[in-house]
């Protein structure tokens, strides 16, 4: 079983670096740590990065920090065993993304997952571009074409497990926070949403206001989802990636003991305050 | 000084009764508590009833609130008249209408109609709603004022109220420790400027929103939450125009000798923390 520390960072290829650093600056409120022609760092907490973009269009990732060098070789393994086409990240790339090292998995059902050890950690303050309330990168929500076997991935060979579902679609955690990654089915495998977590109900609603008064697409809410006890609002960005607004939510404190539940399919299951989704996969 | 304990209950004359009862139940979600001939009451609390709707002039409309006892009001009635404010003594059967055991009638300096009561009844049954909107109970109300600062000397001088908080010159008054139970808006009429109703939770204020706008009842504020009470709110529309407003987590103010009112702007900001923009004319910026 290969523990998963933590998210740690989102890398999206975009077609126009220059909109996509736009978007994250102005709507996201994101602090850009460094820019090239090719790349655009972003930070939201104390990982530097968690959000990054690059010009490589085939580049969506998501990676999850594991704790040393023996435990990514021995994921490497256990990866391999199962199946999986496994690449070692060269040191080029490992520079790239700011680890010491890394592997991805080339998932046929889903974004590419790396596994990462040794990321970076900034000890300046995280200084966002406005006040959006942002805490930290919270969850990533997937698209994926083959939802069983990466299910498998999540809880057989990543240490996850299933918090809860909602028709076929499941709310994986690996900390206290009811759900890191959503795996939603979908005809084309991808990254669905990327959430930032703000403070609190406030923040919400100020940022539903402030998404409102400038022209950016909502996709969903406000709303309350009755699975995790999230608040959230959930809008375009470029590049047909989603980006939410999450708050509040339940914690589960012992992930041995929680049943998960099964929630009916449809999109009382996710909103409870009765918002339209314009999201196909939660339809 | 006259001191109001409560606000007691809201009636209103309406045209269109049936339509009025049909609001005040599907979409404000209130008990229907009984139906007389001319009149229907409606129960949102404890208390036998907190809104009544009469057949009549819209522009009737009344709001009441508890003295303590027999002596206070006629104390009351002997202050109102001196003065200068007409002073109507409730007739049993006008008091039986109210299910109050007494009460006076006058005008505010606004032309406001307000009665004050003694022993406005309570049920013995709990509330039940009749749709699942959370409320717990009628809160307070907004007055329109053709001079709120004229106003303001009235309602903090002659009766007990304190002011709370001023969203330019519009005062919010406390009576107990809620935050306010009466607030005082310019205006160019008399007349309730809003009905307020608490429900549970902000989830509540948010339910109600999707729920009222998906029957097309106009959303006029909000959803959002003001800057002086800290309450999350939500405000729409009813019968005869009239402004409804759910509300959650109004803020108390415990220690009277500690709390200084604070002035807040008369623009959007000052009524939405959040960045709601009022459809309201009495919210909006003077």
């Amino acid at each position: 079983m290969i523990a998963i520390e933590r998210l740690r960072y989102v890398r999206l290829g975009t077609r126009d670096l220059a909109t996509s650093v736009n978007f994250a600056r102005q709507v996201l409120g994101l602090e850009l740590v460094s820019q090239t022609d090719r790349i655009a760092y972003f930070r939201s907490d104390h990982r530097d990065p968690s959000l990054t973009f690059t010009t490589d269009a085939q580049g969506h990732a998501l990676a999850l920090e594991l704790r040393d060098i023996e435990s990514l070789d021995a994921a490497s393994k256990v990866l391999i065993e199962a199946g999986y086409v496994v690449e070692r990240g060269t040191a080029e790339q490992c520079s790239e993304r700011k680890v010491k090292a890394f592997i991805a998995i080339n998932n046929q059902s889903g974004p590419q997952i790396e596994l990462v050890i040794r990321p970076l950690t900034s000890g300046w303050r995280y200084f966002p571009s406005r006040d959006a309330g942002v805490t930290e990168l919270a969850a990533v929500a997937l698209r994926s074409s083959r939802p069983e076997i990466d299910l498998r991935l999540w809880t057989k060979l990543f240490d996850g497990t299933i918090s809860d579902r909602v028709g076929d679609a499941a709310y994986i955690g690996f900390d206290e926070v009811h759900h890191r990654v959503a795996v939603h089915p979908a005809e084309q495998p991808g990254i669905l949403a990327v959430e930032f977590a703000v403070e609190s109900l406030d923040q919400l609603m100020q940022n539903w206001y402030f998404l409102g008064n400038s022209q950016v697409k909502i996709a969903h809410g406000p709303g309350r989802r009755p699975t995790s006890g999230q608040l959230f609002v959930t809008f375009h960005g470029p590049d047909d990636v989603l980006y939410s607004f999450v708050s509040e939510g339940s914690r589960i404190a012992d992930r041995h003991t929680h049943r998960s539940r099964q929630f009916v399919k449809g999109p009382l299951s996710f909103c409870c305050w009765g918002s339209e989704s314009q999201i196909v996969e939660f339809g | 000084m006259i001191n109001l304990h409560s606000v007691s209950y809201v009636r209103l004359g309406t045209r269109d009764i049936e339509r009025s009862e049909m609001f005040a139940t599907k979409y404000l979600g209130l008990e229907l508590a009984e139906r007389t001939r001319r009149a229907t009451y409606f129960k949102s609390d404890h208390r036998e009833h907190t809104l009544c709707y009469f057949e009549g002039d819209p522009t009737d409309q009344t709001v009441a609130f508890e003295v303590g006892s027999a002596e206070d009001l006629a104390i009351a009635a002997t202050e109102l008249e001196r003065c200068g404010h007409d002073v109507h003594l409730g007739t049993t059967a006008e008091a039986e209408s109210r299910k109050v055991r007494d009460f006076i009638a006058f005008d505010d300096p606004s032309g406001n109609r307000i009665e004050l009561v003694v022993g406005p009844a309570h049920g013995g049954r709990r509330y039940h709603g009749t749709r699942d909107a959370g409320v717990t109970g009628f809160s307070h109300i907004g007055l329109c004022s053709t001079d709120p600062v004229r106003d303001e000397v009235f309602w903090t001088r002659i009766c007990n109220p304190r002011v709370s908080d001023r969203i330019g010159e519009a005062p919010l008054l406390r009576i107990n420790e809620v935050h306010h139970s009466i607030a005082i808006f310019a205006s160019n009429k008399p007349g309730i400027q809003h009905i307020n109703h608490q429900v549970e939770s902000s989830d509540d204020i948010m339910r109600s929103w999707r729920f009222l706008q998906e029957r097309q009842v106009p959303i006029v504020f909000g959803p959002g939450r003001h800057p002086s009470s800290s309450a999350k709110f939500l405000y729409f529309e009813g019968p005869d125009g009239m402004v409804f407003e759910f509300s959650s987590g109004v803020r108390l103010i415990a220690d009277e000798l500690l709390y200084r009112e604070r002035q807040l702007a008369a623009e959007a900001k000052g009524f939405c923390q959040w960045g709601a923009n009022p459809d309201i004319p009495e919210f909006r910026d003077k």
